[in-house]
């Protein structure tokens, strides 16, 4: 055993020490033959014979030198270090197509690799949480009546408390107040002010998803109690904003809204809220979630809660169920209705990725495919030139093995090469993405470069680039074999017929799946174009909305309207109005009811969202009132309660009326008369459906302590909040203004994780048009080459030069609409898997891929017309001497 | 060294190699190869070179040892010897061998009368 790790040591040290070793056995060499000589000599032959016999009986020099490099290393390394040394050489006469080939493989691999570590971090890889399977995200009604705003997702705390203490399949349920981090809180002390968000958590929140904290402590349950001393964890981001990373904040105390809040923890880098829950939004503290403080606001928790072992999620909603059931008839007084609808956490989270990332993934594939067969198709192509060089070699006593090993040691090579540049590239891309932080998709900021997605990308590379190589290489050395006529240059053999067939198996292959991109990248496009497209129901074009926080409610609006008068005045400003509830942004809905149209006695009613507004704010966000009248000053406490509603409320409360106007409805406080109908708004992004909306004004329901005032201005936003700080500052200079922001930045971050989609499909679309079309100018430019002298020939008895061209370009549209047509059939089979993230267009839309086809086609013919053109102003007399 | 062992002629001249130095002493590279070949006849090296393969093999597995110093007429030559670890490698081979080679020279010599089975 010594013996033989003994023997692998040398071996291995043999390697560095060659030229050493080489000088000593040829010492010990020339010995053996000066010995062997002498021998010879004396048995009376003359030196040179006795030279020559000594050799003959050693076995040759350079032969034994072999055999004793081969014993000393490692034989199959020798061949390999031979074998990259020459395809080193040959790359080097080769530069065009080298760099050519590095470029492709480089950009398909980074690609690769950023899309597949995207995919493994959300899809595939479980939730960065102990034991996800078993958590579970509880809410309110979900999905159903078109209600996603907060407040029909939310919980009572009611409802939390029984479902925590009665249920049987769930180990703990933990909660959190969504509704929380809309309220800003000031913090002050060391630097200027600064506005915070804050989120309400249950204390137990953290543990149950196994999160520790980066130092000091998580919070307990005697902090969540009414009346205890105020205590808070910081986030990361703040911790190191506000604090320099500060090793010693934990147990300080730091003001916020001028009181003193202890700091017990900080929490780690990857915020679980902020890049898991609700992908950029922002979190600054953490605060203990007090029941008796919720109580009585209505829905306000979402519960997150943790299974016992060995329950299926089916098990754990009808468990929940039956205790929401319990509780119906206790709180059916209070509550209209209520559920708990448990989904797991990990649907919660990626659920609505799945699709799209998985097209994404295979779109990248596709052009990795590509990326193959193009530098299969090149090599092919460079195969033309090398078969006699190839031949000779052959010729030469390398074997058919020898040579193949060659090839793809080359190819290996280049995919090595491509490799190492692609993963630098998809490191840039995944570092630009993960520093987006605008992009609404969860666990991005998870993201990183895995060593297992590199590995498995490149191997898919290295297998694919093999397999296209493999081929390619596999002819040649049959051609080499077959042609082994070293003065033939292979131009008319059988050989050299299949391997233009196999060229053009490839480039119609690229076309068919530059074809299926092509199509989806022209869906995805369509689909985004159709969602800006959108009828918003307001204009946020030149419209800014500032936060302001007065901190309190404001029993008569008085602060609100002043500041607006002001604001009016600011030049630039067109209009301005005040909202506590932005659309896109923020949601919340209440219970609203009227008399049934048939049977006054009852009452029907539905959801709806809710905004608390001043007069003017309708006309300032370009909302259209289709009847009656905005509030005015005399919609105050003095008059009846004014309502606004939307046309969607209006056909639901009043389908058969032929007006709304002058209906009574009944709210959570009271009685409304409608005074108007509006337009509906879509209130929660472009691509969700308006549902129930209605208005009331401030002077009715004085209730708003933080306000966004919205400024009709063509004036940039931080411009527009500059002259507002400025009006503002005459009013209360300790206000703060903060979140400026314009509505189209709103719009557009929900429009986010869209655009991204699409800019990759379009991205990948692009890159796969391009070497499919290479491709083709390739094997159609190698055509041409190769039948110059048949076309100098026609040329010579007769044929036109438009002939020619025409020949030509047919040829390349031939392979261009068998491409195409397999590219339709797989498009229609892939676009299933996009259908999901397409919005107002059909998976098969004709026109779309009509469009598609057309494009592709056209861009083969300006492919193809190049070489045609070439190949038309061939001078026959040169072409037949040009042997 | 069960890898050695499979390759028959191989392993047959790395023994033929010990042998040699373990009678003879020190000895260069030619002086092994024209022993081997007087004692066992010149069919034993298909060609001398074939003798320095084993010679490495053998060094690198310390089963000899080398030294440079200078030969009987003169010259400077590589001289090679037997380790402890060789003559080990020696005995057990040359044990293994003639088991080895005795079993076949029986079978190879049985006639059919004779019934016994080795194992």
């Amino acid at each position: 055993m010594i013996a033989r790790w003994d023997r692998w040591i040398a071996r291995v040290r043999s390697l560095f020490r060659r030229k050493e070793l080489d000088a000593e056995f040829a010492a010990e060499l020339e010995h053996h033959l000066e010995s062997l000589t002498d021998e010879f000599v004396q048995n009376g032959l003359d030196r040179k014979e006795a030279h020559r016999r000594a050799v003959l009986a050693l076995g040759g020099i350079t032969q034994t030198r072999e055999l004793q490099r081969q014993v000393r290393g490692f034989a199959w390394l020798d061949q390999f270090l031979q074998d990259c040394a020459f395809a080193v050489r040959v790359f080097r006469r080769e530069k065009a197509f080298t760099v050519t080939v590095l470029a492709v493989l480089a950009v398909g691999i980074g690609l690769n690799v950023t899309v597949f570590s995207l995919v493994n971090t959300t899809i595939l890889r479980p939730l960065p949480f102990p034991e996800p399977e078993r958590l579970y995200w509880i809410s309110n009604r979900d999905g159903t009546n078109a209600n996603t705003d907060l407040s029909s997702v939310s919980s009572l705390v009611e409802v939390w408390e029984e479902l925590a203490r009665t249920s049987r399949t769930m180990e703990v349920i933990e909660a959190f107040d969504p509704f929380s981090v809309r309220q800003t809180y000031r913090l002050t002390g060391a630097g200027d002010p600064e506005t915070i968000l804050s989120l309400n958590v249950s204390p137990g929140l953290f543990g149950t998803l196994g999160i520790r904290p980066m130092l000091g402590r998580l919070l307990l349950p005697e902090d969540a109690v009414l009346h205890a001393p105020p205590r808070i964890l910081l986030t990361h981001q703040l911790w190191q904003r506000r604090f320099a990373s500060d090793p010693a904040i934990v147990g300080r105390s730091v003001q916020i809204n001028g009181a003193p809040v202890e700091v017990v923890g900080v929490m780690p880098p990857i915020d679980v809220f902020s890049s898991v829950f609700f992908p950029a939004v922002r979190v600054d503290v953490y605060s203990p979630l007090c029941n008796d403080v919720e109580r009585g606001w209505g829905n306000t928790v979402i519960m997150l809660g943790r299974a016992r072992p060995g329950f299926s999620s089916a098990d754990v909603r009808a468990d929940l169920k039956l205790a929401v059931d319990r509780l119906q008839k206790p709180l059916s007084e209070k509550y209209w209705s209520f559920s708990a609808r448990p989904t797991p956490l990990k649907t919660r989270v990626v659920g609505s990725l799945q699709r799209p990332l998985t097209f994404l993934w295979i779109a990248a594939a596709m052009v990795l495919a590509i990326v193959g067969l193009n530098v299969g198709g090149l090599q092919l192509a460079r195969g033309a030139a090398r078969s006699k060089e190839l031949a000779v070699r052959y010729a030469l006593g390398a074997g058919r093995g020898r040579l193949l090993r060659q090839l793809v040691t080359e190819c290996s090579l280049l995919v090595a090469v491509g490799s190492a540049v692609g993963l630098v590239l998809a490191w840039g891309l995944i570092h630009f993405l993960t520093s987006r932080s605008a992009v609404e998709m969860p666990l991005l900021q998870t993201l990183h470069l895995g060593a297992g997605s590199a590995a498995f990308t490149v191997a898919l590379a290295f297998l694919t680039t093999l397999f296209c190589g493999l081929a390619p290489a596999w002819r040649l050395a049959q051609a080499a074999q077959l042609g082994s006529r070293i003065g033939d240059d292979g131009r008319t053999t059988t050989a050299s017929l299949g391997r233009s067939r196999l060229r053009n198996a490839l480039v119609v292959g690229e076309v068919a799946l530059a074809c299926t991109l092509a199509v989806s990248a022209a869906l995805v496009t369509r689909s985004l174009n159709n969602v800006l497209a959108i009828d918003l129901g307001f204009q946020p074009k030149n419209l800014v909305a500032i936060r302001v926080d007065p901190g309190a409610p404001d029993p008569k609006a008085q602060f609100i309207e002043q500041l607006l008068e002001r604001a009016r005045s600011v030049p630039g400003v067109e209009a301005a109005g005040a909202t506590d509830c932005i659309p896109v942004e923020r949601d919340r809905s209440w219970w609203l009811s009227a008399p049934d149209s048939e049977n006054p006695a009852r009452q029907v009613g539905c959801d709806a969202h809710v905004r608390i507004v001043t007069p003017g704010l309708l006309a300032t966000m370009g909302i259209p009132l289709h009847e009656g009248r905005d509030f005015a000053a005399s919609d105050d406490a003095q008059h009846p309660t004014a309502i606004i509603v939307n046309r969607t409320l209006a056909k639901r409360l009043w389908p058969n009326a032929p007006s709304a106007l002058g209906k009574e409805v009944r709210h959570g406080g009271g009685k409304a008369i409608v005074v108007g109908v509006a337009g509906d708004v879509r209130h929660s992004g472009p691509e969700v459906e308006s549902g129930s909306e209605m208005y009331f004004c401030v002077h009715q329901l004085p209730q708003v302590a933080s306000w966004d005032v919205l400024l009709r201005t063509r004036l940039p936003p931080a411009l527009a909040a500059a002259s507002l700080r400025q009006v503002v500052r005459g009013l209360d200079p300790t206000l703060p203004l903060t979140k400026v922001r314009s509505m189209q930045a709103i719009v557009d971050r929900s429009m986010s994780s869209r655009r991204l989609l699409s800019t990759m499909v379009i991205g990948f679309a692009a890159m796969a048009l391009g070497l499919a079309l290479f491709g083709l100018y390739g094997v159609i430019s190698y055509t041409v080459a190769q039948r110059q002298r048949e076309i100098g020939i026609r040329m010579a008895l007769g044929a036109a030069a438009s002939t020619v061209l025409r020949n030509v370009v047919g040829r390349t549209l031939a392979l261009a609409v068998c491409g195409t047509a397999l590219g339709v059939v797989l498009a229609l089979a892939v676009s299933r898997s996009l259908a999901s993230v397409l919005y107002g267009i059909s998976p098969t839309d004709p026109t779309t891929y009509a469009v598609a086809v057309v494009l592709l086609l056209g861009c083969a013919i300006a492919a193809g017309y190049y070489p045609a053109r070439r190949a038309a102003q061939i001078d026959p007399a040169t072409a037949l001497r040009w042997e | 060294m069960a890898k050695d062992k499979l390759d028959l002629l191989q392993g047959t001249l790395d023994l033929l190699v010990l042998r040699t130095l373990a009678t003879m002493g020190k000895m260069h590279g030619y002086g092994i190869a024209r022993r081997i070949e007087q004692v066992g006849g010149e069919a034993v090296l298909l060609n001398q070179g074939t003798i320095y393969a084993s010679l490495v093999r053998l060094q690198q597995g310390k089963w000899i040892e080398a030294k440079w110093g200078t030969s009987d007429n003169n010259r400077k030559a590589k001289y090679y010897e037997i380790t402890t670890r060789g003559k080990k490698r020696l005995a057990d081979e040359t044990a293994n061998w003639e088991r080895v080679s005795g079993v076949v020279h029986r079978i190879l010599k049985a006639g059919p009368e004779t019934g016994e089975i080795v194992t």
